[in-house]
């Protein structure tokens, strides 16, 4: 274990080289790579690396990478991709066939709106729009969560009750660019953590094909084992945590995360990185004599309800922040999580940063003042912080 | 997460700087280029060797070079969550004076550290930025010498970090340790030499209480989308986004800088395509008075370096020069100089005639002396009339005379006419061509029936008789072609050509030797003869074979004579060997030392032009070089003693700079040709020239802008517009991105660095 300084690009890219070593004693890696700002950095170092029995293929877009990463997981072997934006949405197709045909290719996506208008710069707009396929979905909220998050995502996606591909959410610059401490496990960590990839539909000597014309009832019933097998993911996470724990000595982070929210009475919830700062929000607001806590969603699909669902229990007033926006509806955090809440609480959706915009703490405070002055829920309000 | 990840280095390493406040926030302000954000990232390295946690990270924008950048390190002894940009910064590092405003020191605290890149001393900062813990410090100049980065961009970041330890008290083995963890040991040295010369000052006073948080801004407001083509913020000067900025610049084409005469190829190739037949005329009879000539005779070195080459084939630009030559009806008005020399040029052939003619166009007096009975020296007598008719000769040779040359025919010169004419002229050029023809020293060589090539063209231009029966001819130049092809004409049963190397190494223009050999006449390569057998006439050549052997100093491979012997049966042999560069009219006691006669230590007022001067050996190159030396005759009789400047030599735009996408594939124009059946006992000219000026439409215009307006389409911020003649480049928002210049079709544009030491602001 070294601790090293890694932007969360190169993090992620470290990550998957290392669970692609691991899987030499198996069936080998092959990743399917384009580039597009903010997550060209992560593809450029995974190219750099050596890997045994490892194949990094650079292709003419993204619709292709996932097309290699999908014929290398048919294959049998550890698969990775990294993309971000407008790539993501031009790889949507085959990011859905990686999930009908559940195969776990685990991906990095560095966060960025979608465009035109251009813009390189975060938001989680572009991963959203694979909220609905069945893709287990992280989002993550510094460089060291990234870097653990895409380990667990392998051990997690390849797990024989999951057997589906995971994006692990990153905001372009935000996360993507910045340097920070990570500790960084030696390859005979990950060796014991991530056992060899095993794909039990893989392409082997008994010829048959991947993903053949359906009836309906054949699609009902895909649906509905893939639908129950989403369901079974928070349950197996636990067990890739404790077992992460058991390897690395340290316990990765929860798939939603409480911050002071015990005895709190306003609660803030977020994902990514804007509930990394709404923790620092909490800390000045309690050394104010304010009961304020924070809950950031790691996993978002699937939703962890239940776990949610206990920490909102007795909130009184609970602000949704979002870095996205359903236009037409409102946040789409809100949108999922604005049930969970007791009958009587006051749900407030709060949608900032869109685009990269800045959030401050200072933004953070004043929705949380603008929540404790309402007596009832809102429609969603949007912010612009600069 | 807050004890989740252990620093990189053990807290009892390096001790922290005395007042250090925690959580410390840095901000870096810089230019895209200059490493502002590995500047940040050192930082964070450096603070990692005391135990501390870290973030660092850029605020990446328009991501180039020149671009004002920030970037930002945080570090704490607690994990840091927070990940918004910092406002407040306690240290204040800023990499580019100019950046220095306002905006930039906005939130920074009083008492806090300001550090500056600037070359100037500490002491200029008296009156300014007292209330920052401050340092100053030359870091480009110590980059420079260094020699980290370009030198126009030069990256600071690593020897700015020396400054930033110094200033915070920090020592240079925290210093080397991070260094070494992000790998730049390379620059440790620059660093070192910064932490030595850093000017710095404490605060003035006492250190005052930290600014309040100002309110939140506002963000401005924003057209809606559909109204976005009038939401453009003229207030954002792009120009200040890069280091870089596109210009147009004229580059030499090859064609021009091929030409002997000194041709302005493009110019007149432009001016045909869009002014017609007399502008094109304007330029070409600027620099030459026998576009019809050269147009038929030249070589074309320039067709030789044509770009269109590499595409679909070179423009046919003898031909357009022909269709200039023979079209313009223009007469050139002499200029009226402010006092009339006179000029005595001596010999009437291409460099004599180009020479009185440039001076004649300057307003000069010129006469000129020709040993023959008309002006043409080897135009008339030397090139057969299937290549050079009469009419176009007489054409040309009336553009020199209709200057008002004074020309005396008849007038052979002897040794000492020279220096009897200095006494009635300001300076004589003597432009007499080559010397005798050059005999072949071989036995049997005194038999009647061998000739020399040059008085055989010369009896059958006068129509005094050609040849008859079995004619071998001696050579490989455009005499020996010549000389083959009128043998043709002018009555021989068969004509067979000897040459002592190969096709490729012939002198002669590649055109005249594929017609010679159309019309009948067989070439012979490796061949040299060494004697000549007949009772008091030829009857045959002896011709040894000849091995090619090691590569001469012309980088042709030099010819071994064999013994290896064939008897060539023939009735006339006509030699074609070249000529000698002996100037016949040299007085005694006189030196030719260059382009100039000499007596002694004297310079003359007696120039050498054409191959008398410099044995080129073509019409093109005499015309050029009589130019060149009438007018440094003028000038050195009108400014005595003044060496005139010479242009540096420019290297010509290259197939690579050229975008051929931007053409459409068109083959060239050929030269309409009369059929070699009519050639055959005719001496009507054999090329007939294009049939129209289309030809010019193929000019790339190498180096030249045409207005063509790619650059206008291609520019993405839309900031070239016509202007004048050319366009304009709106600096204040160009990005230099360089679309412009890499679109150009022709190698018009360049980028070039606007923050080049020395270049205006």
């Amino acid at each position: 274990m070294t601790t090293q300084l890694l932007s969360a690009n190169h993090g992620a890219a470290l990550a998957a080289t290392l669970a692609a070593r691991a899987n030499r004693r198996g069936r080998g890696f092959c990743s399917g790579v384009y580039p597009i700002t903010p997550s060209t950095e992560c593809m450029e170092y995974l190219c750099l690396q050596e890997i045994e029995k490892g194949r990094v293929v650079r292709v003419e877009s993204e619709h292709s990478a996932m097309a290699v990463c999908i014929g290398a997981s048919a294959a049998g072997a550890r698969s990775f991709t990294a993309t971000s934006s407008n790539g993501l949405a031009y790889m949507v197709e085959n990011c859905v066939a990686a999930a009908c045909l559940r195969l776990p290719v685990v991906m990095a996506v560095a966060n960025r709106t979608l465009g035109p208008p251009w813009n390189i710069w975060a938001d989680h707009g572009d991963a959203l729009t694979l909220r609905d396929h069945g893709l287990i979905q992280f989002y993550c909220a510094d460089n060291q969560e990234v870097f653990d998050t895409v380990l667990c995502a392998f051990r997690l996606a390849e797990d024989a009750k999951v057997m589906m591909p995971a994006m692990v959410c990153m905001e372009g610059f935000i996360l993507s660019h910045t340097v920070a401490e990570t500790e960084v496990p030696d390859q005979a960590q990950v060796d014991d953590f991530l056992p060899v990839t095993s794909i039990p539909h893989r392409l082997a000597d008994v010829p048959h094909t991947l993903g053949q014309i359906e009836v309906p009832h054949q699609t009902e019933v895909h649906r509905r084992q893939h639908h129950a097998a989403m369901l079974g993911v928070p349950e197996v996470y636990r067990g890739v945590q404790d077992e992460f724990e058991q390897v690395f000595g340290r316990r990765p982070a929860d798939a939603v995360r409480a911050y002071r929210a015990g005895d709190a009475e306003t609660l803030i919830v977020s994902m990514g990185t804007m509930g990394a700062t709404a923790e620092r929000v909490v800390d000045l607001l309690r050394e104010q004599g304010r009961r304020v806590g924070a809950l950031r969603v790691r996993l978002f699909r699937p939703l962890p309800a239940e776990d949610i669902r206990s920490v909102f229990a007795g909130k009184r007033r609970i602000a949704v922040l979002d870095r996205d926006v359903s236009l037409g509806f409102g946040g789409v955090l809100w949108g999922e999580v604005r049930a969970l809440a007791d009958r009587d609480a006051v749900v407030q959706n709060y949608m900032a940063g869109l685009g990269g915009g800045d959030v401050r703490p200072e933004h953070i405070a004043a929705w949380v003042d603008d929540l404790e002055g309402r007596d009832a829920g809102g429609p969603p309000v949007m912010t612009e912080v600069v | 997460m807050d004890s989740r990840t252990q620093p990189a280095v053990p807290a009892e390493a390096i001790p922290l700087p005395t007042g250090l406040p925690l959580p410390l926030e840095v901000r870096v302000h810089g230019r895209g280029g200059q490493g502002g954000v590995t500047c940040a990232k050192l930082i964070a390295a450096l603070y990692t060797q005391m135990g501390l946690h870290v973030q660092t990270f850029g605020d990446y924008g328009s991501e180039r070079s020149g671009a004002p950048v920030q970037a930002y390190t945080r570090v704490d002894r607690r994990v840091i969550a927070n990940r918004n940009k910092v406002y407040h910064p306690h240290h204040l590092i800023v990499l580019d004076e100019g950046l220095l405003g306002p905006a930039v020191l906005a939130g920074a605290s009083p008492g806090g550290l300001l550090l500056l890149n600037s070359h100037e001393p500490l002491e200029r900062f008296a009156d300014r930025y007292g209330e920052y813990r401050f340092g100053v410090i030359d870091a480009t100049s110590i980059a420079r010498e260094h020699g980290i980065g370009s030198a126009s961009v030069v990256i600071i970041n690593t020897t700015l970090i020396g400054a930033y330890a110094r200033l915070l008290g920090i020592s240079l083995d925290a210093l080397d340790r991070a260094f070494a963890l992000l790998g730049l040991e390379s620059d440790l040295a620059a660093a070192e030499h910064a932490y030595e010369a850093l000017g710095m000052r404490a605060p003035v006073g006492e250190a005052p209480a930290p600014a309040a948080p100002g309110a939140l801004p506002v963000p401005p407001p924003v057209m809606p989308l559909g109204q976005h083509s009038a939401d453009i913020p003229a207030v954002l000067k792009t120009g200040t986004w890069s280091n870089l900025a596109p210009r147009y610049r004229e580059q030499a084409a090859p064609c021009n800088v091929a030409c002997p005469a000194g041709n302005d190829v493009v110019a007149f190739i432009q001016a045909l395509r869009h002014g017609g037949v007399e502008e094109a005329a304007g330029i070409l009879l600027r620099t030459q008075p026998l576009p019809s000539v050269c147009g038929r005779v030249c070589p074309a070195p320039c067709m030789t370096h044509c770009n269109r080459a590499a595409f679909d084939g070179t423009v046919n630009i003898r031909g357009l020069e022909r269709w200039i030559g023979d079209h313009a009806v223009l007469e050139l008005a002499h200029e009226t100089p402010g006092r009339r020399r006179r000029f005595a040029v001596v010999g009437g052939g291409p460099a004599g005639l180009s020479a009185a003619y440039q001076l004649a166009l300057r307003g000069q007096g010129v006469t000129l002396f020709e040993a023959g009975p008309a002006l043409g020296g080897v135009l008339r007598n030397g090139i057969p009339a299937f290549r050079l008719p009469d009419e176009p000769l007489r054409r040309d040779l009336a553009r020199v005379t209709g200057l008002g040359v004074q020309v005396r025919c008849d007038a052979r010169l002897g040794r000492g006419d020279v220096e009897r004419l200095l006494d009635g002229h300001d300076a004589v050029i003597v432009c007499t061509g080559f010397g005798a023809a050059t005999g072949l020293a071989a036995e049997g060589a005194d038999l009647s029936g061998i000739e020399q090539g040059l008085d055989f063209l010369d009896r059958v231009k006068r129509g005094e008789g050609g040849v008859s029966g079995h004619v071998v001819v001696v050579g490989g130049g455009n005499t020996a072609i010549d000389c083959v092809r009128s043998a043709l004409r002018g009555g021989a049963e068969s004509v067979r050509l000897v040459y002592r190397r190969g096709r490729e190494d012939m002198p002669a223009i590649g055109e005249e030797i594929d017609a010679a050999e159309l019309e009948g006449v067989r070439l012979g390569f490796y061949g040299q003869p060494v004697a000549f057998q007949g009772q008091g006439r030829v009857e045959s050549v002896v011709v040894a074979e000849v091995e090619a052997g090691p590569p001469d100093a012309s980088g042709r491979r030099r010819p071994v004579v064999t013994d290896r012997t064939t008897a060539l049966p023939c009735d006339h042999v006509l030699l074609a060997l070249g000529q000698g560069t002996e100037v016949a009219l040299l007085p005694e006691g006189w030196q030719k030392r260059g382009d100039r006669a000499w007596r002694g230590g004297e310079a003359l007022p007696v120039w050498f032009a054409g191959d008398c001067g410099t044995a080129d050996g073509t019409v093109t190159h005499a015309i050029g070089n009589g130019r060149r030396v009438a007018l440094r005759a003028l000038a050195d009789v009108e400014h005595p003693g003044v060496e005139p400047a010479q242009a540096p030599a420019a290297d010509p735009v290259a197939p690579g700079q050229i975008r051929f996408a931007h053409y459409g594939v068109a083959p060239p124009h050929a030269d309409r040709q009369r059929p070699p059946a009519e050639c055959i006992g005719s001496f009507a000219e054999v090329n007939l020239g294009l049939a129209g000026p289309e030809e010019a439409e193929r000019c790339f215009s190498c180096g030249h802008c045409t207005r063509c307006d790619t650059c206008l389409v291609y520019c993405p911020d839309g900031v070239i517009s016509r202007s004048g003649d050319g366009y304009a480049i709106d600096e204040a928002y160009c990005k230099g991105c360089g679309m412009c210049v890499a679109e150009c079709p022709r190698s018009a544009m360049e980028m070039h660095e606007k923050h080049l030491p020395g270049a205006a602001p």
